[in-house]
């Protein structure tokens, strides 16, 4: 038996099989376009939400969220293998073209490089939806003084050095705030 | 480079969102480069930072824009000569078709003429389709040549610093043994990580053999592999800018040969081997 023979196939709530996301990237790498409209069917939301937080307009949120899936469509091992789940990269990817739009800087940082621990099968939880719900509650938990800095930076696309200013609190207690935040939010959610 | 003094987390915490200045940027890169605790927590702080955009609470597409989306694929892979759906309608147009479960196709209820009309204007996408790729083709062309030249005029630039930067070391390399008649001299700029090797009189090696240059670090640690060379005919190699870290201290430099594929520490005996001159000097 070859290897991708192994490969399963997940039975869902609604009887049909389920393709994994590596699956549809590989069929994707073959240029099959329901592979492509699974992956937009999955992701597509979770991308044009990020954006559209972001960027708060809905006609630059969805050509961001347009680009993203044509660049996919176009270049499926444009996500390393060290880019972690497919969820996790769209939400940064979807993330870092907003804030590229939101400050007009040339789409070229390479931030989307930063590699990205695969933590646990995040695809088919996100697919399920119950890890996005897990992971609203615990960010509504955390304390407001790790919580605000963590949305300034990820969602507002400020610096630290701009959280700063604007909170008046030293850099390094932002520093400190944002990663402890980001710290909780991991074992919070058991990753 | 030391890596008992890792970049602090909270720096690796924004380092994996971007939000550091260039400088900074730059200064972690390298350290990563060489550092594997660092690029892990690099990872992690990068999957965390996924987790808060999951975190969003999702809100309807705007109406449409799945069928933009499918539409601008299905154009793409029309013009990439994946067109199964054009061989359906073919099909279509020449006759009826086998349809799994043995179902009849259903009769069209378009007109013929209608079909024609359609068609021309598919026709009339298609053209438009096909200009705006190949646009994109250019455009894509463009920025992959302008990125050539870019890295090209780097190493360019590289190559000069190497050559007449103050703090840059020489070493003249010798057998290590008493036969003498390789040499190799080589330039080295710790600071940038750049590295000149410029051999002569090397014997061959086997075909499943390569020449390995190694950096002897000052502070004793282990030697760093600094590229793979293979003399021509005349015994020449040279060796220029491979890949190394920036920022390694080192005493030494020494040649040995090792498997085609390079080796992750050197085999002896070295063939050549000298030590760098102080910066400077």
């Amino acid at each position: 038996m070859v290897f991708s023979e192994l490969e399963p196939t997940i039975e869902t709530s609604k009887g049909r099989d389920f393709l994994s996301d590596e699956d549809l990237l590989r069929r994707v790498a073959e240029r099959d376009q329901s592979a492509m409209a699974e992956i937009f069917d999955r992701y597509g939301r979770l991308v044009y939400s990020i954006a559209l937080r972001v960027l708060k307009d809905t006609a630059a949120a969805e050509d961001v969220m347009q680009e993203i899936f044509f660049r996919l469509w176009q270049d499926p091992t444009r996500r390393g293998s060290d880019r972690g789940t497919l969820a996790a990269w769209l939400a940064v990817v979807a993330r870092n073209r907003a804030v590229d739009g939101l400050r007009r800087r040339k789409p070229t940082d390479p931030v989307d490089e930063v590699p990205l621990a695969a933590k646990g099968d995040l695809a088919e939880e996100v697919v399920q939806r119950g890890l996005m719900e897990k992971l609203q509650r615990q960010m509504e938990k955390l304390p407001a003084e790790q919580h605000r800095p963590i949305d300034m930076a990820f969602f507002e696309g400020l610096t630290h050095n701009e959280i700063a200013e604007r909170t008046g609190l030293p850099l390094g207690t932002i520093k400190t705030r944002i990663r402890s935040g980001l710290l909780s939010l991991r074992e919070a959610v058991g990753l | 480079m030391n890596h008992s003094l890792h970049i602090p987390m909270d720096d690796l915490a924004l380092y994996a969102i971007g939000d550091l200045a260039a400088e900074d940027r730059g200064r972690i890169a390298e350290h990563l480069a060489g550092c594997e605790q660092c690029r892990a927590e690099v990872a992690s702080f990068g999957g965390d930072w996924a987790l808060v955009g999951m975190s969003t609470p999702e809100v309807a597409l705007p109406a449409g824009a799945r069928e933009r989306f499918l539409s601008r694929v299905e154009a793409d892979a029309g013009r990439a000569g994946v067109v199964q759906n054009q061989t359906e309608s073919l099909q279509v147009a020449k006759g009826p078709v086998l349809v799994a479960g043995g179902r009849a196709p259903r009769k069209p209820v378009i007109s013929w003429s209608g079909w024609a009309i359609a068609a021309a204007l598919l026709l009339v996408a298609a053209g438009l389709g096909a200009q705006l790729v190949e646009t994109h083709r250019r455009m894509h062309e463009l920025d992959a040549k302008l990125k050539q030249t870019e890295e090209e005029s780097k190493r360019a630039a590289l190559v000069m610093e190497l050559m007449t930067a103050s703090q840059a070391q020489h070493a003249h390399l010798a057998p290590a043994a008493a036969s003498r008649t390789p040499s190799a001299r080589a330039v080295y700029l710790a600071s940038r990580g750049a590295l000149l090797l410029d051999a002569e009189n090397l014997s061959p090696v086997d075909a499943g053999k390569t020449y390995e240059l190694w950096i002897l670090p000052a502070d004793g640690s282990a030697p760093i592999p600094a590229g793979l060379f293979r003399p021509d005919a005349a015994g020449s190699a040279h060796l220029l800018l491979p890949e190394i870290p920036a920022g390694v201290r080192a005493k030494a430099l020494g040649v040995t040969i090792e498997q085609a594929k390079g080796a992750t520490s050197p085999t002896l005996p070295i063939v050549l081997a000298g030590a760098l001159d102080a910066p400077g000097e």
